[in-house]
């Protein structure tokens, strides 16, 4: 007997019985749908999260301070500020180190461009100008240290009405009342993220040398305030003393201790190459000055590790939990499908007994035990196959609605689609096996007398 | 159809089967038979006498524990399961009291069905499953499903499928057990048409008119043949 034949027969018996096939259908389209779609949301949320790293990215060293225990939690996890400026020039000085810039976030609330104010609650970066290359930029060039310049992307300058362009000011609102002109030195190619620090996927971003604040205009600024304005600013510390503030303006803004020179949350420590063993000589190397008393990140470190990261670690790591989370559902997904599975072997046995008259007159006409066992595995295959394909459009509608709502990037996972439909023709094969085993083993005399 | 007349279609020699269910049962026990191409034989004898485990052995259904088989002049008790399923599709035609068609499908379906498991294409098999229906009168009744004919429409279409596949020996078991008399006689009438024809028929039946329809009865009792009645005039 021919496939085309077997298929011909199965079909028809599945017709045949209309309600209980789809029910027995049911179990696997729901476990395939969703699989389907946990697996397209899961990927999804992964390329919204990661989007794609820049290739000179891979030879960067992420350094931050933290507690030990929360080390392994990600990019900037528990980060303390204890990195100076200094400690980023003499770590850039180390012999395996090309270049190294200290990474804080200066805290800010809005940025005004011709009159027009948007608000950005998140902040700025604060870097080095070691963070760009020059090829990152559609226009102009990196800003310098001790200036008051920044660094936007495109959609940055996408969120105003007027353009800007290159020379052009903004104003960035610190605080209530404390205002920096910078002026825009470059703007950059797009606004993918440029670090793992920054988070994945493009955002609005805008940057600005690290020691902005500590810088004097900026200060001369905090000392133009009125008495009021800064104890307002500044809380509970003494303002009387002038000759202490411009180091307590700077520590508010910067993140220190009055009298002393800013801190920054973390430090990118370029390699020479992307090549392991240059990026572990810059580690070792900076984690050796970190941890000898020459730094100044050492005397606030007591009880905090430090923690160096690639890119690529980094990204394994988010990666290593989202997959986590994503093994956890498909798992649950998976046991569903195992439920769907076994109705459809019920569904068999069932439907053997139901048959075993008709087996038997199958055989007496000539039906070799092959044959039997073809038509059974077929008819399960079948109702296999179809859960999936219905399972597989199902979970995709399902996954594409969930995601347009939620606001995350669609992925058609081609690789899973393909997977499910091997996966219902083998819960097809597995669950049709026995009864259909069962099946050609009838015996034609019993199965005659059968009523 | 067969071509030598009186050359054993079928042929029994010390034939026995025994059951072992606790005590052995032998149901059938040392029966030698010669079934001639070209023959009518019927099998009578009360229930228990071994008329249904001759059929099987006969069918190919069962083997014998003691004895041969031979059909067609090959040896049925030693060939393997896949060779006596293909010789029961190919060389037998069975025609059961219950009719035993496929419920889901038409009658030319199902006259064609001996001829899916050879390999028979699809346009060849409709052709020659209508031809098998037109011959047993049922040549308008195509595309009806067993449930949509009566019981003698339904014991004909049960006949068409046995002869579909030209066999050497067409089984009857109690053909008429289920139908009324008239129309049980109308299928007498039929079996004896395909008789005339020159099909080879082997019946089993415990009633004594219709096994007069035969040229010859096979007594059997207690799983022996007790006598073999040499009818003079075929039927009636």
């Amino acid at each position: 007997m021919n496939l085309l034949e077997s298929l011909r027969i199965s079909w028809r018996s599945i017709r045949g019985h209309k309600l209980r096939s789809t029910l027995t259908t049911l179990g696997v389209i729901i476990g395939i749908a969703a699989v389907i779609t946990f697996v397209t949301l899961g990927t999804g949320l992964q390329d919204e999260i990661i989007g794609d790293i820049s290739p000179d990215d891979q030879q960067n060293v992420y350094v931050w301070a933290a507690s030990p225990e929360d080390s392994g939690q990600g990019p900037l996890a528990g980060a303390q500020p204890v990195f100076t400026q200094r400690d980023a020039s003499e770590v850039a000085n180390l012999s395996g180190v090309d270049d190294a810039y200290v990474y804080t976030r200066v805290p800010g609330q809005s940025v005004t461009y011709a009159g027009d104010t948007v608000p950005r609650d998140s902040g700025f970066i604060g870097t080095g100008p070691g963070y760009f290359d020059a090829e990152d930029f559609a226009e102009g060039g990196p800003f310098e240290r001790g200036t008051t310049q920044a660094v936007i992307n495109p959609a940055m300058a996408g969120l105003f009405d007027e353009n800007v362009s290159v020379g052009d000011t903004l104003t960035l609102g610190i605080y209530q009342g404390v205002q920096i002109d910078v002026t825009v030195t470059g703007i950059l190619e797009n606004s993918d993220s440029m670090s793992a620090f920054e988070g994945f996927g493009p955002s609005p971003r805008l940057y600005v040398p690290a020691d902005l604040t500590e810088n004097t205009e900026t200060q001369t600024e905090l000392l133009n305030l009125s008495e009021e304005e800064l104890s307002e600013l500044l809380g509970d510390s003494d303002v009387a003393n002038r000759t202490n503030l411009s180091g307590a303006a700077g520590g508010l803004l910067g993140g220190s201790a009055p009298g002393e020179s800013s801190r920054h949350i973390a430090m990118v420590v370029e390699a020479p190459s992307k090549s392991d063993a240059d990026i572990e000589r810059a580690k070792s190397e900076t984690k050796a000055y970190l941890t000898s008393a020459e730094s100044d990140a050492s005397d606030r470190s007591e009880g905090l590790a430090f923690q160096l990261k690639t890119s690529a670690e980094l990204i394994s790591q988010l990666e290593d939990v989202l997959d986590l989370l994503q093994d956890f559902i498909v798992g649950i997904a998976g046991i569903s499908l195992l439920v769907g599975s076994i109705g459809i072997a019920n569904i068999m046995l069932v439907s053997v007994t139901e048959r075993t008259r008709e087996i038997g007159i199958m055989k007496a006409v000539g039906a070799q035990r092959r044959d039997i066992l073809e038509l059974f595995i077929v008819e399960a295959v079948i109702l296999g196959v179809l859960g999936a394909i219905l399972g597989t459009a199902l979970g995709l509608l399902a996954g594409y609605a969930v995601a347009g709502y939620i606001g995350i990037p669609w992925v058609f996972p081609v690789g899973w689609t393909a997977l499910a439909i091997a996966v219902g023709i083998a819960v097809g094969v597995l669950a049709g096996l026995y009864p259909a085993w069962n099946a050609s083993r009838t015996d034609p005399i019993d199965a005659l007398r059968y009523e | 159809m067969a071509t030598e007349r009186r050359s054993a279609a079928v042929s029994l020699s010390g034939v026995g089967k025994t059951y072992r269910l606790g005590e052995p049962v032998h149901a059938l026990d040392g029966v030698s038979l010669e079934i001639p191409t070209s023959s009518y034989t019927a099998v009578m004898g009360p229930s228990g006498s071994g008329k249904s485990t001759l059929m099987n052995l006969v069918g190919c259904l069962d083997t014998p524990t003691e004895g041969s088989v031979t059909i067609d002049g090959k040896d049925v008790t030693t060939v393997s399961d896949r060779e006596r399923t293909r010789i029961r599709g190919e060389d037998i035609g069975f025609v059961f009291q219950t009719f035993n068609l496929m419920p889901r499908l038409t009658a030319r379906e199902n006259v064609a069905l001996p001829m899916v498991f050879r390999g028979v294409d699809r346009s060849k098999r409709r052709q020659r499953a209508a031809e098998a229906l037109d011959s047993v009168g049922l040549g308008d009744r195509l595309d009806h499903h067993p449930n949509e004919l009566s019981g003698g429409q339904r014991q004909r279409v049960a006949i068409a499928r046995a002869l579909v596949n030209d066999p050497a020996l067409l089984l009857a078991d109690e053909p008429t057990g289920n139908l009324d008399t008239e129309t049980g006689e109308q299928i007498m009438g039929l079996f004896e048409e395909l008789y005339e024809q020159g099909n080879t028929i082997l019946m089993v039946t415990h009633e004594r008119p219709i096994a007069e329809h035969a040229e010859r009865i096979v007594h059997l009792l207690d799983g022996e043949i007790e006598r073999v009645e040499e009818l003079s005039e075929v039927g009636r």
